[in-house]
């Protein structure tokens, strides 16, 4: 009996196949019991870097293309991205580990690689927002349930904004125009920051919120500063 | 010893076979909680129904165990309203075959006619042991109403079985009722329904923390088959009461005294298809899409070769570029994807990258999908490259989209591209367990061992499958059943084979597969060889179907002959034949339902009928019956064949891309009647075909930008 348990796991530790899609399916099999008792990291979350980097204009100099950094909220998980999707007014920026955003005028529209994507949204005439003529706005967020049918969060959000505020950003200290907005819906709610150029409707960083699940990411739009402007 | 250990920890290996995934998923903490079930896994207090339902879609399995009854229960909210459950019980008894046990098959419904209201209660109705041998058969009425935030009662009339104590003239009229076992089970007796006396029975559930709940009741089953066994317990009183304590979201656990003797403890795990621990799925991003100019720009700097930049793109989604194809503003690309079991999300993740590596003046992209186990072209979707763009991140942009999308059969044949790096063999090596339940000499038996299977293609139509086993633990070579008698034994000697194979290294398929695609909507196979670990010889297939269409037609043809007991080569000499016509039928809503007809193995002519309610996400959860004109006394035990269906796919657990799925089917009874070949699911062509149809794509449409 001890024998043939033990030859069982010895099969175990010999299963293969020569096709790769087999293997990582019969793999994944054996993973999901596994995480019973080891929990397995989510890979979206998997390759981003923990390691300090001093982010200034000496370390942004040495990309020769478009850059943003998006962090977690504490600073412990920070990637950089690059600009891979362009159409019109809006912006899809990619990490090396699979996670893409998308910005219309810097306003976070959609999310890809996350565990629960902000799929699509609508915000009505962001203009307003950024050249601060409202104090109120709706928007929609659209998130996939279970069954690949959406599940929607209507918010109802109020602006409110402080001029002259110093931010730090790089390792320069600006004077920015912050935006706050605090959204509630029958469910949720949250709050966005939003760091505009004085005079201006270009958002240098911004703290904007994805989901229940994935929450805020910071972002800061280095790509601002890559021309040389300051 | 092996037996032994199994049969110890019969209840556990249950839970952890059918239960452990939910365990997996409370983790992510996204699961709706049950509320109580009852010792029959319905809604209900202890052994009492209450006026309540489960989440739609819940799928529970729970075990209780008290003086010497053991039920292990499988339900599913069908719909809102409707619970079903199927039972398998351990019931103490003078005339228990198995030392002094019976042991017991059992379905029971539950339809919850009204929910509460402010003043008055939910009101539910209830049919137990309604198709069995009638050892639990009984009816309810029942009503429950919250009396505060914490307190709920509950009262019902029962019959027949709960109708042992207190009980007083049928209210209905009804007086005469049977009782005891109906013999074979699985008939139906409508006029016994809420007939004979009855009795009243109710229950009280408080709530005392968020986790703890105290559950009392008075219940009516006088538990006189039980009373009498010597394996049994005696009823004292009619009050039962109990503490549950919830876990986990899904996960419950009761401890109870029974009418005032008896100890009881239930466990309960429950798991939601329709909530995904992974929500959306942890796939990295697709390749975004980009205006002219960053195009031209990133197309100069690619391989000038328009298929090998597609191709190494494609490929690092794990998808096969087969052929590329440009005609005027079009592109044609064929395909094969091993690894998205969501045909949108393939397709709108290849379309992007098309859109991404083609000239710009292509303004169609077809995408054509092969079959990679037979090779033929399924399906083919037309997207409007310029709509892909534009609706990409609009809202509402999936069904903009969806305007501009064509779907259509593809062409007839089997393609003759062949995917360089894809070798003519395949082998893997796994361990491979085998499970048989329901044997009342040991309700859980299995086999553990290794597996391989071998697949050598010869050409893209023609391939060479084998499978080859051992166990080297095994219990299945003592099943002390035998065969039945009355029909042709062509399914209920298995147990032969598995004694005569014990741990030798056997043949468990060996078969030349041929595929053809004589038309658009006719696919079809021949399958020569040792089809399965029982029989050996030729089988045909065809199936009509038309991807735009929600329904399809086949013809399984066979003629096999017996193969020797010990898994070699030997073919006995003893023909059978089968030829069955099957309608499927896929309506766009969340059921699907199979209709065959046709001479099945043992020579019996009749009709299955399968019933699957089916989830976006790949899960299904559904039943079958086969009737024939095989007498029920020839089938034996139960009838008739039927059985229970669970199909859950990887990627649910995972969250990453795979098509690979866990099927079970859990069949109370093996008999000859309504048998059929015992073959693998892909030596089934429609599942194949339909899951490129239109409707599998309309479904799950809002992930094709995902």
């Amino acid at each position: 009996m001890i024998k043939n348990t033990f030859f069982v796991l010895f099969l175990l530790c010999l299963s293969c196949s020569s096709d790769d899609i087999i293997h990582s399916e019969k793999t994944n099999f054996y993973k999901m019991y596994k995480n019973l008792f080891v929990k397995e990291q989510g890979a979206a979350n998997s390759n981003i870097s923990k390691k300090e980097i001093s982010h200034d204009r000496k370390w942004l100099s040495k990309f020769k293309q478009p850059i943003i950094l998006l962090s977690s909220i504490d600073g412990s998980s920070k990637a950089t991205l690059v600009a891979l999707g362009n159409y019109k007014n809006k912006l899809t920026w990619v990490s090396s580990d699979g996670i893409s955003v998308s910005f219309e005028d810097g306003i976070l529209i959609a999310t890809r690689g996350y565990s629960q994507d902000l799929m699509e949204s609508e915000h009505g005439n962001i203009k307003s927002l950024l050249n601060i003529m409202s104090k109120s706005r709706n928007k929609t967020y659209r998130y996939l349930n279970g069954q690949n049918q959406y599940e929607e969060l209507k918010f109802s959000c109020s602006i409110s904004v402080k001029k002259n505020m110093i931010s730090k950003i790089l390792d320069l200290k600006l004077k920015t125009t912050e935006l706050t907005e605090i959204c509630e819906s029958e469910n949720s709610s949250h709050t966005n920051l939003y760091y505009l150029l004085p005079g201006t409707e270009i958002i240098l960083k911004s703290k904007q919120w994805i989901s229940q699940t994935n929450g805020y990411i910071l972002c800061y739009n280095y790509y601002a500063f890559q021309n040389n402007l300051f | 010893m092996f037996k032994l250990v199994f049969w110890k920890y019969f209840n556990f290996l249950l839970f952890f076979l059918l239960g452990i995934n939910a365990i997996y998923a409370t983790e992510n903490k996204l699961f709706e909680s049950p509320t109580v079930l009852n010792n029959y896994g319905m809604p209900g207090t202890i052994d009492n129904p209450a006026a309540e339902a489960f989440p739609e879609g819940q799928f529970s399995v729970s075990t209780s165990m008290f003086g010497g009854t053991i039920r292990t229960n499988l339900s599913f909210q069908i719909s809102d309203s409707l619970t079903a459950s199927f039972r398998y019980s351990r019931i103490p008894t003078l005339d228990g075959d198995f030392k002094g046990y019976t042991w017991d098959r059992s379905f029971d419904v539950h339809y919850l006619v009204k929910n509460q209201s402010h003043f008055f209660p939910s009101i539910a109705i209830g049919l137990r042991d309604f198709i069995g041998t009638g050892l639990y058969s009984g009816e309810y009425l029942v009503a429950t109403k919250n009396i505060s935030s914490r307190l709920k009662l509950t009262a019902g009339i029962g019959w027949g079985r709960l109708s042992g104590k207190n009980n007083f003239s049928n209210i209905f009229g009804q007086t005469n009722r049977t009782t005891g076992s109906r013999g074979f089970g699985g008939t139906l007796s409508i006029n016994q329904f809420f007939s004979g006396r009855n009795s009243p029975f109710f229950g009280l559930e408080y709530q005392l923390n968020e986790k703890t709940q105290f559950v009392a009741e008075l219940s009516s089953d006088d538990y006189d088959k039980e009373a009498l066994s010597p394996k049994g317990f005696d009823r004292k009183s009619d009050l039962n009461i109990g503490i549950k304590y919830q876990l986990a979201p899904d996960l419950s656990i009761m401890g109870s005294l029974m009418h005032g003797n008896a100890i009881g403890l239930k466990g309960i795990l429950a798991v939601n298809p329709r909530n995904s621990p992974h929500i959306s799925g942890i796939e990295p991003a697709p390749m975004p899409l980009m205006d002219d100019s960053s195009l031209r720009k990133i197309q100069s700097n690619m391989d000038k070769d328009i298929f090998l930049r597609t191709a190494e793109l494609l490929a690092l989604d794990g998808i096969t570029l087969l052929n590329l194809e440009i005609e005027n503003r079009s592109i044609n690309a064929k395909i094969i994807d091993r690894n998205y079991r969501d045909v949108s999300q393939m397709v709108g993740r290849v379309a992007r990258i098309i859109a991404k590596t083609v000239p710009l003046d292509i303004k169609f992209v077809t995408i054509e999908m092969i079959d990679y186990q037979s090779g033929y072209s399924v399906s083919k979707v037309t997207i409007e490259r310029e709509k892909l763009r534009e609706f990409e991140l609009v809202f509402d942009g999936p069904m903009k989209l969806w305007e501009y999308v064509k779907i259509e059969n593809s062409a007839t044949g089997i393609h003759s591209s062949s995917n360089p790096s894809d070798s003519s063999l395949t082998w893997s090596f796994y361990p491979d367990i085998d499970i048989v339940l329901f044997d009342p000499h040991s309700p859980i038996n299995g086999s553990i061992g290794w597996v391989t299977n071998l697949s050598y293609k010869v050409r893209n139509s023609l391939k060479i499958n084998g499978s080859f086993k051992q166990a080297i633990l095994t219990a299945l070579d003592d099943i002390k059943r035998g065969p039945k008698s009355g029909l042709p034994n062509v399914r209920s000697d298995f147990m032969y084979y598995y004694r005569d194979i014990s741990t030798r290294p056997y043949l468990d398929s060996l078969s030349i597969d041929q595929y053809y695609k004589p038309s658009k909507n006719i696919y079809s196979q021949i399958n020569i060889g040792y089809l399965e670990m029982m029989y050996a010889g030729i089988r045909a297939e065809a199936i009509w179907k038309d991807v735009r269409k929600p329904y399809g037609f086949g013809l399984d043809i066979s003629a096999v002959r017996k193969r020797g007991t010990f898994g070699d080569f030997t073919i006995l000499d003893k023909n059978y034949s089968t030829f069955i016509g099957t309608l499927y039928y896929d309506p766009y809503s969340n059921w699907n339902a199979k209709f065959d007809v046709g001479r099945y193995l043992a020579g019996d002519f009749g009709a299955t009928v399968s019933l699957s309610k089916t989830f976006n996400n790949g899960w299904e959860i559904g039943a079958f019956a086969t009737i024939t004109d095989a007498k029920f006394s020839a089938f034996g035990e139960g009838s008739f064949d039927k059985g229970i269906i669970l199909k859950a796919p990887l990627t649910w657990f995972t969250g990453k891309k795979s098509q690979a799925y866990r099927e079970t089917v859990i069949k109370p009874i093996t008999g000859d009647g309504g048998a059929r070949l015992d073959l693998e699911n892909d030596k089934f062509l429609y599942n194949n075909v339909a899951r490129y149809g239109e409707k599998s794509f309309k479904d799950n449409w809002k992930r094709v930008f995902r």
